[in-house]
């Protein structure tokens, strides 16, 4: 009974009220340019995100919290979004669209209790763990290891998700979403800081097949 | 609690995360410099704070992970308190 009257509330919430007008006013118009193509490596990562979980994806340009949007459309994004850009011109679009601001030069503990927290009510947050848009030639950049702590304080999985780039830009959007990683199982409770950088390489290793899945 | 049990507790937190560094946690005294001397990025002392939470029984403060660069400071932050 609990259950049901939290989902809807948070169905009827009005924080996401401009978060969910934008999303109804832009399907249409995003499902004609982009034609979302959605793959998979496994009937496992083919199950619906439920609950609270950390995505992380590659980050190609600005455009990439829209594209997440698109993959994963039945869930409402909060964005992690470097602090400098919530205090620019930008900042109330960003904050109307409930992205959580992250002091990227001065890392402190509130920043990452605030991402738990919403981890922890069951939402769904999504981090570019490169931490800057990727110029380069299109190779996923090393991730950081913030991720990690996050996924293991909330006890959430992290799920990776591959944007591929597109080279022109009536190409069809394509995203690779892979299986959920249970970061604690891997982990345990407190796990070494040579342990969490493994953990971190691993699912840098999950983008890169991701990447391969895609590529042709 | 007294300063030097909670150095001692705290080099205990920093050996079990940090094992290629044992010998210098081992024998640093307050002095010793978290990111010079440990190599510890700004990550890796969140996750100490976290340890320390759990270990003191403490809460931290919203923090900048700049405002301890020796392990002093970490001790003086946590024996403030515990007071």
């Amino acid at each position: 009974m609990q259950d049901l009257k939290t989902k809807k509330n948070s169905v009827l919430s009005l924080k996401y009220l401009f978060f969910d007008f934008v999303k109804i006013t832009a399907a249409l118009p995003g499902l004609i340019a982009f034609r979302t193509k959605v793959v998979y490596p496994s009937e496992t990562a083919k199950k619906k995100i439920k609950g609270g979980a950390l995505l992380i994806s590659n980050h190609l340009g600005k455009f990439d919290p829209a594209f997440l949007q698109f993959g994963v459309w039945y869930r409402r994004h909060h964005f992690v979004c470097g602090k400098d850009l919530m205090d620019s011109r930008g900042g109330p679009i960003l904050r109307a669209f409930q992205c959580i601001p992250i002091d990227r030069y001065n890392v402190n503990t509130g920043d990452i209790r605030n991402i738990v927290e919403h981890l922890k009510n069951e939402e769904l947050v999504s981090i570019f763990p490169e931490g800057k848009v990727n110029t380069g030639n299109g190779e996923v950049d090393t991730f950081k290891s913030g991720m990690v702590l996050m996924a293991l304080k909330s006890e959430k999985p992290i799920i990776p998700v591959y944007i591929k780039p597109r080279k022109k830009i009536w190409h069809r959007l394509t995203i690779a979403i892979g299986e959920p990683v249970d970061v604690k199982a891997l982990c345990g409770d407190r796990p070494s800081f040579a342990k969490m950088e493994e953990v971190t390489s691993l699912l840098h290793q999950r983008e890169k097949e991701l990447e391969a899945l895609v590529k042709n | 609690m007294k300063r030097t049990e909670i150095l001692e507790k705290l080099k205990d937190i920093l050996i079990s995360a940090d094992s290629k560094n044992m010998e210098l946690a081992e024998n640093c005294t307050e002095s010793a410099n978290l990111y010079t001397d440990f190599g510890l990025t700004s990550v890796n002392m969140l996750f100490m704070v976290i340890a320390i939470e759990e270990d003191f029984n403490i809460r931290f403060d919203d923090v900048s992970m700049d405002s301890f660069a020796t392990l002093g400071d970490v001790v003086s932050y946590i024996e403030g308190k515990l007071q």
